[in-house]
């Protein structure tokens, strides 16, 4: 199958450089898939999994939260606030953040500011043990 | 002479002193510079793209429906200006507050300082400050750039400025550090200097309609170009702090050099006193 430059940056370095034959990441209206010869598209990322096609076939997993993915002139970057990939994720880490945060969700005397902050914190745990769950 | 001599030897204790310190911090200073350096390289390709990517979308832009790719509603500026928190670092806060001066000078604006240097700066010059919670740089991280992204754009949007440039340092190398300017936002802010020539438009698809996907990337965008500009900023200013370290430590060295020569000098005419002295007083006898 034809494959594409892809580049996929987090502000903690480029964890991908390289042709792909598949990227898949969740947006925020949905999954989306993207191959060789797309048009230039740009779009949000959501939260959700995310995986690449290698050209040899084999697929790599990661966890996808926030960001952007816009592909110009064939090759696309990935620019996401945090991509991990299956084997990076501490599972133990992801667990105790996610009781951490159920726990203060629980409690009814928070304001919605820190309720917006603990449920963007579940759901990004969620994500992470969904990834590593696969 | 006597006298003479103490004066000389309490002068060299004293620059010796100094000399200490200045040592000491260009070694805290290069230890730190190794670590901030991995953080920068790391941020770098990141930091990078992304400012690649927005450029190519402005330049390609057609669909001018969102806030924040529209020609800008008010002439007023927004400078987010990165500084250090401390002194002593060369030329690295001076530099960057000068090269402020330049690009503002005329213009309305208010900043959003990070760094106490920049803070105590603004507040001195009684220039409108957007929030001072960030007064220190070395505690921003990626979260709190997500939090000053966020209040930039929300008044962005309710138009109380219309442009968002950043003010930062950048690391060429550890020995040469530049102020340099970014221009943030709106999005037709990027492209300029390239209007020589009509660009070619390309279209672009966006998902699910431009003002949607501005509106959830810009946010993101901004945080990173400030996290990326923050990286750079601190390393430039560990890496200047350590130059004019160095350079303080030499400095302090030859001094005591030429200190040490004066007192040897004087002691020696002391001596030399003493000994006609003893030779006239003889010949007395």
């Amino acid at each position: 199958m034809k494959t594409f430059p892809l580049q996929i940056g987090t502000p903690d370095g480029l964890l991908f450089s390289g042709e792909v034959e598949r990227v898949v990441c969740r947006t925020i209206t949905g999954e989306l898939a993207i191959l060789a010869g797309h048009i230039n598209y740009c779009t949000a990322i959501g939260m959700g999994q995310a995986h690449i096609i290698l050209p040899d076939g084999s697929r790599r997993n990661a966890a996808c939260i926030g960001g952007m993915l816009s592909m110009m002139h064939g090759s696309c970057s990935l620019l996401a606030t945090t991509w991990e990939w299956e084997e990076d994720i501490d599972r133990e880490r992801a667990e105790a953040a996610k009781t951490r945060a159920q726990e203060k969700l629980n409690q009814t005397q928070i304001d919605e500011q820190e309720y917006k902050i603990f449920r963007a914190k579940l759901q990004r745990a969620l994500v992470r043990l969904s990834v590593n769950d696969h | 002479m006597a006298a003479n001599m103490k004066a000389v030897k309490l002068r060299i204790k004293s620059v010796q002193n100094t000399m200490q310190i200045t040592r000491a911090m260009e070694l805290v200073a290069s230890s730190k510079l190794r670590k901030a350096k991995e953080r920068a390289d790391n941020c770098r390709p990141y930091f990078q793209d992304l400012h690649k990517t927005l450029e190519t979308i402005a330049t390609g832009n057609t669909d001018f429906s969102s806030i924040f790719a529209r020609k800008p509603v008010s002439d007023k500026w927004c400078y987010v200006v990165i500084a250090g928190d401390r002194g002593l670092a060369g030329g690295y806060n001076s530099n960057l507050l000068k090269r402020l001066e330049k690009e503002a000078e005329g213009k309305d604006y208010v900043v959003l300082p990070i760094g106490k240097k920049a803070v105590e700066y603004f507040r001195r010059r009684q220039v409108p400050i957007l929030t001072e919670s960030y007064a220190e740089v070395a505690q921003v991280a990626v979260g709190e750039c997500f939090e000053i992204s966020s209040l930039l754009c929300r008044e962005f949007k309710s138009g109380k400025y219309g442009h968002i440039s950043l003010v930062y340092t950048r690391f060429l190398s550890m020995l040469s550090q530049q102020p340099d300017f970014i221009h943030a936002l709106p999005l037709t802010d990027l492209d300029q200097g390239r209007e020589d020539k009509e660009p070619i438009r390309d279209l672009i698809l966006y998902e699910p309609d431009s003002v949607e996907v501005f509106n959830a990337i810009v946010p993101e965008y901004l945080a990173g170009l400030i996290y990326g500009a923050v990286c750079e900023s601190s390393v430039s200013e560990l890496a200047a702090r350590r130059m004019a370290m160095e350079a303080a430590t030499d400095n302090a060295q030859e001094m005591i050099e030429k200190l040490n020569l004066n007192y040897n000098r004087a002691r020696q005419a002391s001596i030399t006193q003493e000994i006609t002295e003893i030779v006239a007083g003889s010949e007395g006898v």
